[in-house]
C-alpha cells in the first residue's frame, strides 16, 4: 500500500534512489553521491525502462525503512529479496540498478523481461559516460582501481593490497568503532 | 597524379621502425617524409585524451578500443579475428590470432612495452639446434643496438637481474631507468616457485620469477631523461610534456597509457629534427613504382583521404633518393606484392610467425593484490633456451598483474556473475568480489614459432578494402614443434600452480573465445600475441631471405624493409626491441649511404 509518507515524488527520487542503491550496493551515500553519477544512472533508468518503474521499486523499499542499522540488515535483505530481488518485474531492474553501480555499464535486460514489460528500444548494453566507468564501485570494492584511471601512484602496486571494509562485511565483521564515520546529515 | 616536392627519404609508416628512423635521419640533417595511413589524433595531448574518453566509452574493451580504424586504413580486431569476418581474409588451417593499429604511433600505442632481447641462441637455430635458419647477424652485433634502443625508447630495468642464458651486456652498462617495481602478486609467486625444478627432455631447468625489462618509465640512472606525454600542436607547437615521465600504475598498458609514461613512436616523432621532417596522415600507400631496368624504386604512390569515414581519396607520388617500408611487417609484404614486387624465390609475404599463446588462469590461496599496477612486471625466462629446442619449442611466461582481464572479461564479468547467477546484491556481493578478485592469477604461455614458407600473407584481386587496396589473405598453421612447446608451457604452468598452491580455474569455455589446436589428444585454446614477423626475412644472400643484414632489399639498392617482418626467426622475445635495434643499425647505414 502506498502510503503519502511513502511517496516517490521528483523532489525526493533522487535521495530514495541513493538510499535504495546504498542498501543493494553495500556502499554509503555518501560514497554514491562521491561517485558524481546518481543523476546519470536516475536518466538512464527513466530512459531505458521508464521512471514509473523505478518508483515502484524504491516505494517497495520504501517500506521496509523502518528497521535500520546492521541488526535489522537480515529483515530488509529478506524482504527485498522477496519483493524486489526476486519479482519477475521488479527483479531484473535492481539487478541492472547494482550493475549500474558497480561498473557504470547498463546491460541489455533479459528477453523474458523484455517480452513481458516491454517494449525498451532503448534497452542495449551501453557505457553510461566515460566518466562512469571511471566512477564503477567495483574497483572500490576489491581495493584496486579502474584500468586506464585514478592511478595509485608509482610503485604502489608493490605493496599488499588494502581492501576498503564496509558495514555488513561479513568477511570482516567490524567492531563498533569502524561503523562508517561518515553519513550524510539526516 | 598530383607529385610532392622529392625528399631524401620516404618513409611508410609512423610507427616504432619508422619514428626511430626518422628520428636518426633528420637529427644526421636529412630531409624526411613519413607517410602514415592512419589519422595523426595521437599527436596532441588533447587528441589522445579523446582516445582515453574513447576507451572509457568503449563497451568491450579490447586492445583496438581506444584506437578506431578509418575507412581508407582498415586494420583487424580481436572481435573479428574471432568471428573471422573482418579485415583479414584467412584461409587456415588455423587461424592468426593478431591485431594491430594503423594510427600515427602504430601498435605501440597499444603494447605492453616488455622489452626483452633476443637469446644469443635465437640468432643461430640452424647452428645450434638444427631447426629453421641463423640470422645474418649474432647477439654480439646487435648488442650494440640493443643499448641504444634501449635509451631511444627507455627501458627500465635492473642489468643485475638479465644476466640468464647467456645473455652478456658490455663492461658497466645498465639501463636507462631503474626495474620497475616487482609487483606484490610476484614477489608472492616468486615466494612460492622461485628455483623450483622443471624437466625438459635431459634437463633439468631451475626456473624463477624474474623482473623483465619494460618501457615504460621508471627512476632515471645518471643523466637519462624520461620522455613524457607527446603534445604536438597543429600550430607548429611540437614536444613532449612532463607527464608521464614516471609510470603511475594505471592497469592499462593495453590499449591506452592513459599518462604516455609507457613508450609510443610518438615520443620518438617528437623529438625529431621538425624542421626536417614532413609528416603526411591519412596517406595509405599503395604501390611502389620501380624502374623495370635498375629494379630502383622511383616513387610511392599514396591515396591521401580527408575523412575518415570515407571512402574517397586523391592520389599522389612521394619521391625521394631513399624509400623505407616501415609499415608493418603484415602491411610491408602486402605493398609490396600489391606493386608486382614477390621478391627473391616469391618469398615476400612468407615465412610469417607469431608467439601463438595459451593462458592459464587461478585462485591464489591469499590475496595477490590483482588489478593493481602495469599489466605485468615480471615473467618466467628460464624456458626461453636450452638443447630441448632441437625438439620443441621454447617459451615464457608473463605474470600478470591484471587478474582474469584477458582470460574472462573480469572484473566486470565477475560483478555481472555475480549479480545474476549468484542471485548477490549488498554486502554479501560486495563481500563475494573481495574475498575473490584481489586473489585472480594469470600467466600467458607464449610460445615460440619457426618459420614455415607456407605461412604466409598475399593478396587476391577478389578481396579489397574500401579504397581499392588489397586485404591481406593469411595462410597459418601452427606445427607440431610449436604444440609439443605449448604442451610442455602448459604442463608447467599447471606445476608452478600447484606449487603455489593456486587452485588452476583455466577452463577456455567459461573465458573469452579462443581458436583451438589439437596435439596428441589435446585441445589448447590459442591467442595471437600481436607478434607478427619474418614477411620479408633478412638473410646472407637472396636464396633464403628479402633483404640483407642492412634491412636492404636484395632487387632494389634504394629500398629498405624494417621491422619484425625482418625477423628470420624470433624466439620468445616480445620483437619490439629486436626491430628497434634493427632500425637504428639501418639507419646508421642510410646516413653512411646518403652522405656518399
Amino acid at each position: 500500500m502506498i502510503t503519502e509518507q511513502n511517496l516517490v515524488t521528483d523532489e525526493n527520487r533522487l535521495e530514495r534512489f541513493l538510499a535504495f542503491s546504498a542498501e543493494v550496493t553495500a556502499f554509503t551515500v555518501f560514497e554514491l553521491q562521491g561517485t558524481g553519477q546518481a543523476e546519470a544512472y536516475l536518466k538512464t533508468i527513466g530512459d531505458v525502462v521508464g521512471a514509473a518503474l523505478l518508483d515502484e521499486i524504491l516505494t517497495v523499499h520504501g517500506k521496509q525503512m523502518s528497521t535500520t542499522g546492521d541488526e535489522g540488515r537480515p529483515a530488509r535483505n529478506a524482504y527485498l529479496r522477496r519483493e524486489i530481488f526476486g519479482s519477475e518485474k521488479l527483479g531484473p531492474i535492481a539487478r541492472n540498478i547494482v550493475k549500474l553501480w558497480y561498473s557504470g555499464v547498463w546491460y541489455e535486460l533479459p528477453t523474458a523481461w523484455t517480452e513481458n514489460y516491454g517494449p525498451a528500444p532503448k534497452d542495449v548494453t551501453f557505457v553510461v559516460s566515460p566518466a562512469s566507468y571511471v566512477e564503477g564501485l567495483l574497483w572500490t570494492a576489491i581495493g584496486a582501481h579502474p584500468a586506464g584511471a585514478k592511478a595509485p601512484g608509482y610503485g604502489s602496486w608493490a605493496a599488499a593490497p588494502r581492501i576498503p571494509r564496509f558495514a555488513g562485511d561479513p568477511a570482516h565483521l567490524p567492531a563498533a568503532a569502524d561503523e562508517e564515520p561518515a553519513r550524510l546529515p539526516a | 597524379m598530383n607529385r610532392d616536392a622529392s625528399y631524401d627519404a620516404v618513409i611508410v609508416g609512423a610507427g616504432v621502425a619508422g619514428a626511430l628512423i626518422a628520428k636518426r635521419l633528420t637529427g644526421a640533417g636529412m630531409r624526411v617524409l613519413v607517410l602514415e595511413a592512419g589519422p595523426g589524433t595521437s599527436r596532441s595531448l588533447d587528441g589522445y585524451t579523446q582516445h582515453l574518453e574513447t576507451f572509457y566509452a568503449a563497451t568491450a574493451k579490447s586492445p583496438e578500443s581506444p584506437w578506431p580504424p578509418a575507412v581508407g586504413a582498415p586494420q583487424p580486431d580481436t572481435t573479428s579475428l574471432r568471428n573471422n569476418d573482418g579485415y583479414f581474409v584467412q584461409r587456415g588451417p588455423n587461424l592468426y590470432g593478431s591485431s594491430y593499429t594503423r594510427l600515427w604511433g602504430g601498435s605501440t600505442l597499444h603494447w605492453l612495452g616488455v622489452s626483452l632481447r633476443m637469446l644469443p641462441e635465437d640468432f643461430r637455430m640452424r647452428s645450434r639446434h638444427g631447426v629453421a635458419r641463423d640470422w645474418p647477424l649474432d647477439y654480439t652485433a646487435l648488442a650494440p643496438y640493443y643499448e641504444k634502443a634501449e635509451r631511444e625508447i627507455g627501458v627500465s630495468a635492473d642489468v643485475a637481474d638479465q644476466h640468464y642464458l647467456g645473455l652478456s651486456f658490455s663492461e658497466g652498462y645498465d639501463y636507462p631507468m631503474r626495474r620497475i617495481p616487482p609487483s606484490y602478486s610476484d614477489r608472492v609467486l616468486g615466494a612460492a616457485v622461485d628455483g623450483m625444478p622443471v624437466t625438459m627432455g635431459d634437463e633439468e631447468i631451475a626456473i624463477r620469477v624474474r623482473s623483465y625489462p619494460a618501457a615504460r618509465n621508471s627512476i632515471p640512472r645518471g643523466d637519462y631523461q624520461p620522455v613524457g606525454a607527446v603534445d604536438i600542436g597543429p600550430e607548429g607547437r611540437s614536444g613532449t610534456s612532463n607527464l608521464g615521465e614516471r609510470c603511475q600504475g594505471n592497469t592499462s598498458c593495453t590499449p591506452i597509457c592513459p599518462v604516455q609514461a609507457k613508450y609510443n613512436a610518438g615520443k620518438s616523432m617528437a623529438q625529431a629534427d621538425q624542421r626536417l621532417l614532413t609528416v603526411q596522415v591519412q596517406a595509405v600507400a599503395s604501390k611502389v613504382r620501380i624502374d623495370p631496368v635498375t629494379g630502383d624504386v622511383q616513387g610511392i604512390e599514396y591515396k591521401r583521404y580527408e575523412d575518415v569515414g570515407s571512402p574517397v581519396h586523391t592520389t599522389h607520388l612521394a619521391t625521394g633518393r631513399v624509400y623505407i617500408l616501415a609499415a608493418h611487417a603484415t602491411e610491408n609484404a602486402k605493398l609490396m606484392l600489391a606493386s608486382g614486387l614477390e621478391g627473391p624465390r616469391g618469398q615476400v609475404g612468407r615465412t610469417l610467425m607469431d608467439h601463438p599463446a595459451l593462458y592459464a588462469w587461478g585462485m591464489a590461496p591469499l590475496d595477490v593484490g590483482a588489478y593493481r599496477g602495469p599489466q605485468s612486471t615480471s615473467g618466467i625466462e628460464d624456458l626461453r633456451g636450452g638443447a630441448f629446442r632441437a625438439r620443441h619449442a621454447s617459451f615464457r611466461f608473463d605474470i600478470g598483474n591484471d587478474g582474469w582481464r584477458a582470460t574472462t572479461g573480469a572484473p566486470d564479468t565477475a560483478v555481472a556473475d555475480a549479480v545474476m547467477k549468484r542471485n548477490l546484491f549488498g554486502p554479501a556481493l560486495r563481500a563475494q568480489l573481495e574475498t575473490t578478485l584481489p586473489r585472480h592469477v594469470r600467466l600467458s604461455l607464449a610460445v615460440e614459432q619457426l618459420p614455415d614458407p607456407d605461412n604466409r600473407i598475399s593478396i587476391d584481386p577478389n578481396y579489397l578494402d574500401a579504397f581499392g587496396n588489397p586485404r591481406p589473405v593469411i595462410d597459418y598453421r601452427i606445427d607440431d614443434y610449436t604444440l609439443a612447446g605449448m604442451a610442455a608451457a602448459s604442463d608447467v604452468a599447471r606445476a608452478v600452480f600447484r606449487r603455489a598452491g593456486i587452485t588452476d580455474c583455466s577452463d577456455p569455455d567459461k573465458g573469452s573465445w579462443f581458436p583451438s589446436a589439437f596435439y596428441q589428444g589435446r585441445e589448447f585454446r590459442y591467442h595471437g600475441m600481436g607478434h607478427f614477423a619474418g614477411t620479408h626475412a633478412m638473410g646472407d644472400d637472396p636464396s633464403g631471405s628479402v633483404v640483407n643484414a642492412d634491412q636492404r632489399a636484395w632487387e632494389h639498392s634504394n629500398l629498405f624493409l624494417v621491422g619484425s617482418g625482418s625477423f628470420p626467426t624470433m624466439g620468445t622475445s616480445n620483437p619490439t626491441l629486436t626491430l628497434a635495434a634493427l632500425a637504428l643499425r639501418t639507419a646508421d647505414r642510410l646516413v653512411a649511404t646518403l652522405a656518399e
